[in-house]
């Protein structure tokens, strides 16, 4: 296990070099930099006539005329020695000040959704294997359908209508007024969570049907299978058998897809955040984009990606947890 | 120590109904064995799962089937009336009963070791706990044969060889004590040489623990070897019973005479192998008198496919059932 760990690890470092690459080519790919658009805000209107060379002073201040390679050295080696993403110039302060406390909303966010969404569809996806060809078993497998056709804006907004009318609750962003600029303590989070749970249920719900049917199509192989059989002609009580034997291979393709509800999570989390009037990152990394403030979108870039890669990386563990024979062909 | 009467299986279907186990009626005494042979879709395999009440859902057993086992514990007890969930249930699975399978690797779940699987069947049946259940383990791999016992019981199901893993699975069946064991085809996945040393393990085994068995197979060479008694099953019912010696030297029921004739011998090397013609019908189109008529040399027109022939007894638990073996004035047929 600890020689599989190793590896794995070895491997997210390196994907994560590798994609700290390609985010600040992609930083580099938009037309025009920073300097332009600070000559722009600056002088626009003001009847100044901005010659090349001021661009150019501009440029050399923020350090922005050195050579493409040169720059993302210096980025990744301040990132990793030093925690520094570098300057939010649109905000004239740090990357990391900007960043701040929004990276761990997100991934608040995101941790509740996934917690949520496996706790509904694994018991769920069971239960509808076990109890397969019943009216229950249709029922959910109507549900799940409504669940993947449903918009999920849609969802947001019949959900914040509801709970608006039923709990009164001012249920849009993450805190109550009083909260938004309180320090840290334990009625703001609790706060926090009475808030949560409406992004999450809109972001899970979808992947809840999904992983639903996955749950109940690999549960209904399994239990077909003579160690199933086996094991109950053995005398295994049939609640822990379900969840020994069939179970713990059922779930892997649960598992396996981690990364890719993470991913599906982070590409429609800026929509629900807008109907929401959450702060999250996706809103501002569509900012940074707007302003041409590349280092705040590389740290965006950087974190999200992040965050899937590392995730993948707790799948694979997770996988090779479950199954003994995973280590084998590593 | 287990009577079967009148066994019949159901099941519902989209289909329809359909009854692949008619009537089968036999019993195994304490410390014998008993062969069940017959083709792929006989009923052989359905009719010994019934007796663990292992068919899946859409099954169902006949109103007049009787299935009474003693136990170890002198108990009797009539599987035909245990509730699916119950408690007597789970004691009989494994502790009274036990089954192997044909596929070894697939009756392992690939994700526990070994020790882990037969350390649970031991602690569910005997109270003990985990180092006992361990040692017992350890000395029932030993008595199968695996060498290095203590360090195999650690190993995975897929870290042995095929034969390896059918010893690991007949001890993880008998870890538990069973005084019956159901075999079904436990050697027919294995090479002629390991399928040897697997039955004269089996055979000595049963004398050893004092064990009866039920052994399925399609191979009446194997069970020439290994059974006292066997019933030749063709499509859900018993066509043929009697002392394996009887039947296998005087077979009188054509079906018999042909599974015989099919069997590869150096003697007729130089001949074509004479396989039974034909398929074994589909249980949803089951011909009318006699099953076998459809594909009997011997088949009279206007009597076999037209009646069911009643079971003609013998002496010594020998009966056939077959038109041709009718003595219609003895009148001593038992439908």
């Amino acid at each position: 296990m600890l020689r599989f760990t190793l590896e794995r690890l070895v491997g997210m470092v390196i994907t994560m070099a590798l994609v700290s690459v390609m985010v600040f080519i992609i930083m580099e790919i938009p037309p025009g930099d920073y300097a332009d658009r600070y000559a722009f805000r600056k002088f626009s209107g003001t009847g100044v006539s901005v010659t090349e060379a001021d661009v150019q002073a501009i440029r050399e201040d923020l350090g922005l005329d050195k050579p493409m390679v040169l720059r993302y050295f210096d980025w990744i080696g301040n990132i990793v020695l030093r925690g520094d993403f570098g300057q939010a110039f649109a905000f004239e302060t740090s990357v990391v000040k900007v960043i701040g406390d929004k990276v761990w909303l997100t991934l608040g966010i995101l941790l509740t959704t996934l917690l949520l969404t496996y706790a509904i569809s694994v018991p769920v996806g069971i239960y509808a294997a076990v109890k397969r060809g019943s009216s229950l078993d249709y029922g959910l497998t109507v549900f799940s359908y409504l669940g993947l056709a449903l918009p999920n804006f849609l969802l947001a907004l019949i959900l914040l209508y509801f709970a608006n009318k039923w709990f009164g609750a001012d249920i849009g962003g993450l805190f109550s007024p009083q909260y938004q600029d309180a320090p840290w303590s334990l009625g703001k989070l609790w706060d926090l969570i009475k808030h949560l749970w409406l992004p999450a249920v809109v972001l899970a719900w979808s992947a809840v049907a999904y992983q639903i049917q996955t749950m109940r199509a690999t549960m209904s192989d399994e239990l077909n299978r003579l160690s199933v059989t086996a094991a109950r002609a053995r005398g295994v009580p049939e609640g822990k058998l379900l969840l020994k034997y069939p179970a713990r291979l059922a779930i892997n393709p649960i598992v396996s897809t981690i990364g890719f509800d993470v991913n599906r999570i982070f590409s429609e989390l800026p929509i629900v955040a807008a109907v929401l009037g959450l702060t999250e990152l996706g809103e501002l990394l569509l900012k940074a984009y707007l302003d041409l403030d590349m280092y705040v979108a590389g740290a965006i870039l950087l974190l999200l990606t992040f965050i899937i890669v590392f995730m993948n990386f707790v799948s694979d563990l997770l996988l090779a947890w479950l199954d003994p024979r995973i280590k084998l062909g590593a | 120590m287990l009577t079967v009467e009148n066994l019949s299986i159901s099941f519902a279907t989209d289909e329809g109904r359909i009854t692949p186990v008619q009537g089968v009626s036999f019993s195994v005494e304490a410390g014998k064995t008993l062969g069940l042979v017959g083709e792929s879709g006989s009923g052989k395999s359905i009719s010994t799962k019934a007796l663990m009440r292992l068919l899946p859902g859409n099954a169902s057993l006949g109103d007049d089937t009787k299935i009474t086992y003693w136990a170890k514990d002198g108990k009797e007890i009539e599987i035909h009336k245990i509730k699916p969930k119950s408690r007597a249930l789970r004691d009989l699975r494994g502790g009274e009963i036990g089954m192997i399978f044909q596929e070894p690797m697939a009756s392992f779940s690939p994700v526990y070791t070994i020790g882990n699987q037969m350390m649970e069947a031991i602690r569910l049946h005997r109270k003990c706990g985990k180092r006992e259940a361990r040692e017992i383990a350890v000395e029932m791999l030993n008595k199968v044969g695996i060498s290095s016992p203590a360090e195999r019981i650690d190993q995975y199901p897929h870290e042995m060889s095929g034969g390896m893993r059918q010893r690991a699975m007949i001890a993880l069946a008998l870890s538990a004590g069973p005084a019956l064991l159901i075999a079904d085809e436990p050697t027919t996945a294995l090479d002629v040489t390991i399928q040897a040393q697997v039955l004269d393990l089996m055979r000595d085994l049963q004398r050893d623990l004092g064990m009866a068995m039920i052994f399925i197979t399609h191979d009446l060479g194997v069970i020439a070897q290994i059974a006292d008694e066997v019933a030749v099953m063709y499509l859900g019912t018993i066509v043929e019973r009697g002392a394996t010696r009887d039947v296998i030297r005087n077979p009188k029921h054509p079906y018999t005479q042909g599974l015989l004739k099919a069997i590869p011998s150096l003697d007729t090397l130089h001949d074509r192998l004479s396989p039974v013609p034909g398929d074994i019908p589909s249980p949803t189109e089951r011909p009318t008198g006699c099953p076998f008529h459809t594909r009997c040399p011997d088949f009279i027109n206007g009597i076999c496919d037209v009646n069911e022939p009643p079971e003609v007894g013998g002496d010594a638990g020998r009966s056939v059932r077959c038109w041709l073996h009718k003595e219609p004035e003895s009148g001593r047929s038992a439908a």
